[in-house]
């Protein structure tokens, strides 16, 4: 697209990306040098040996699976309604819905703590899933639907003479279909879900519950504020959410920034 | 109409009839099986929730009230009329504001330098892409440590500037008033330029080649075919970042409340973590809410005025 001709001008191109590039790199540096400070690997052999430090992972997979599952079933549900069925006053609906885009998770505060008290969902799973899923639903709902939009009807009603009911439409159709944007959906879930803080923070007391974001806490009381080793959880933490987006590049950054895609 | 005319052959037969017919077209809306079923758990998950919560939130803005304690004392708009002569509540505001601009700005303008400079083929584009990305993916719960870490006093910038030979400028850079905004900006920009970038890159890829080939032979540089072609026609994309930024900001809590907790003497205090102090470490749950629904206003507001201004820009961009 720019065209750049001359050595000259290409190698300072070279040398101003990589200089600009360099304050990205330093807190990587910083994160993986801090954390082989003072007694090197052995800061990694110490955080893995802390009992109980599976469960945050295995905490956080339980949580991020469900929020994904919950999402992708009412979003497919919801979109499919919204494009291909007939609904009396639809886009009253639809922007009953695109007014929650905007929420800030912070305001939901006050009033989930207390419901969640009253019902005995303090504490649990449901205590973060329901709130992350009912916060990320208006967003998939919106993508999904204008992908379905894109579809033509007529394979709709073809499918409806041939028999299909609406369940197998969603089923036989729907579901293969949005499969490109469902990749976006669930990416994005995925990572609201995996990286979310305050909702673990407030809704979850007990460390049996807690989830990963959560850990850089636990440990500084765990090992009395020894940032090597409170740097060496983070560097294991970070490892797979890395490993996820190296292995699926193109589908992370289609997701991530599907946020700022009509 | 045919059901009244041929009572007894039950509405099946006679629609499976009509399919047969010709009056597809116009029929064709009344014939979707309804929908309303299938969105109805959407809605009650989302909707349900959402507006639940809202409702219950301007409910307990009326109270001052612990959360907990049964029997919660009336104060009618007192919190509201207590938050708008609240120094903190002000600082909060202003805050974002800044931060707002300031995180806009450099984020875009080095979204904007990647992506241009990333389509001049440098060598190993792919490292440069990964590095800028790679933070988008982390959580800032887990960062937090390492920028507690690298901006200490006797932290990891600090080294590098006595290194370089800046060492004047060594600064306890989270300790300070006049530091500790400027790093949490630093850190939102650092997070989410990748997000930026992308969103550049591939929309720089849209704009028609035979219009930049026809600049290229009216005598435009590369700059210029970027300022007067390329960017006009990225305005929407720049809009949907501005809207996503303006409510990234309105959200703001992780980063400022675990790495300057807010401080020092609240010069790093946003709404979020202000609401989050009052409800749950403080327990003045009333304040709190009163707090959230101003900022679910002034985030309605924010995206209505987004959504209006740039509405019709970004159909004439297209």
């Amino acid at each position: 697209m720019f065209e750049i001709r001359t050595w000259r001008a290409r190698i300072a191109l070279q040398v101003l990306i990589t200089v600009l590039v360099l304050p990205y790199l330093f807190p990587l540096i910083v994160m993986v040098k801090g954390s082989l400070a003072g007694q090197g690997l052995h800061n990694f052999s110490a955080v893995l040996a802390v009992p109980g430090f599976a469960r945050f992972f295995v905490n956080s997979i339980i949580i991020a699976v469900s929020v994904i599952a919950l999402v992708y079933v009412v979003t497919m549900m919801a979109a499919f309604g919204f494009a291909k069925l007939h609904i009396r006053f639809r886009e009253v609906y639809f922007w009953l819905l695109l007014a929650c885009l905007t929420l800030p998770e912070v305001v939901l505060l006050a009033p989930l703590f207390s419901t969640a008290l009253r019902l005995g969902l303090y504490d649990t799973y449901w205590a973060v899933i329901l709130p992350l899923a009912a916060l990320q639903v208006p967003f998939a709902v919106l993508l999904t639907r204008n992908f379905l939009n894109g579809l033509p009807n007529e394979l709709f009603e073809a499918a409806r003479v041939d028999g299909a009911n609406s369940f197998r439409g969603l089923i036989y159709l729907v579901i293969p279909l949005t499969r490109p944007i469902a990749a976006a959906v669930i990416i994005f879930t995925l990572i609201a879900a995996w990286n979310d803080y305050l909702m673990p923070l407030v809704f979850l007391q007990t460390p049996d519950m807690q989830t990963i974001t959560l850990v850089p806490q636990y440990f500084v009381g765990e090992f009395s504020n020894d940032q090597t080793k409170i740097l060496a959880s983070a560097v294991i933490t970070a490892i797979p959410e890395v490993v996820a987006y190296l292995s699926l590049q193109r589908l992370f950054e289609r997701g991530l920034s599907a946020g700022a895609i009509k | 109409m045919t059901e009244t005319s041929i009572p007894q052959h039950a509405p099946r037969t006679g629609r499976i009839d009509t399919v047969g017919g010709g009056d597809r077209a116009g029929r064709r809306h009344q014939r979707r099986p309804p929908g309303l079923p299938w969105i109805l758990p959407a809605l009650i998950l989302s909707v349900g929730l959402i507006y639940y919560s809202i409702g219950y939130t301007g409910y307990i803005s009326t109270l001052d009230w612990d959360g907990i304690s049964p029997g919660p004392r009336s104060v009618g708009t007192g919190n509201y009329t207590r938050i708008f002569q609240d120094p903190v509540f002000w600082d909060a505001v202003w805050h974002t504001a800044v931060f707002f601009a300031v995180t806009f700005v450099v984020q875009t303008l080095l979204g904007l330098i990647f992506a241009v400079l990333l389509h001049t083929k440098v060598k190993l584009a792919t490292v440069y892409k990964v590095i800028i990305f790679i933070p988008v993916v982390l959580a800032p719960a887990i960062m937090a440590p390492v920028f507690r870490h690298m901006f200490a006093p006797d932290g990891e910038l600090n080294s590098l500037l006595h290194a370089v030979g800046l060492g004047s400028l060594a600064q306890p850079w989270i300790g300070q008033t006049s530091t500790a905004l400027p790093v949490i900006m630093f850190i939102t920009v650092w997070e989410w330029t990748g997000v930026t970038f992308v969103l550049y890159y591939a929309a720089m890829t849209q704009t028609d080649p035979s219009v930049i080939e026809a600049a290229k032979i009216d005598g435009a540089g590369n700059l210029r075919t970027l300022v007067s072609i390329i960017w006009p026609d990225m305005r929407g994309t720049t809009l949907a970042l501005a809207i996503l930024g303006a409510i990234g900001a309105l959200k703001t809590f992780d980063v400022p409340y675990l790495v300057t907790i807010g401080g020092p003497n609240y010069a790093t205090e946003f709404l979020g973590t202000y609401i989050y102090r009052m409800t749950i470490p403080l327990d003045h749950v009333g304040y709190g809410a009163a707090l959230s629904v101003i900022l679910l206003v002034l985030a309605l507001i924010m995206a209505l005025v987004l959504q209006l201004g740039g509405g019709r820009e970004g159909k004439a961009g297209r």
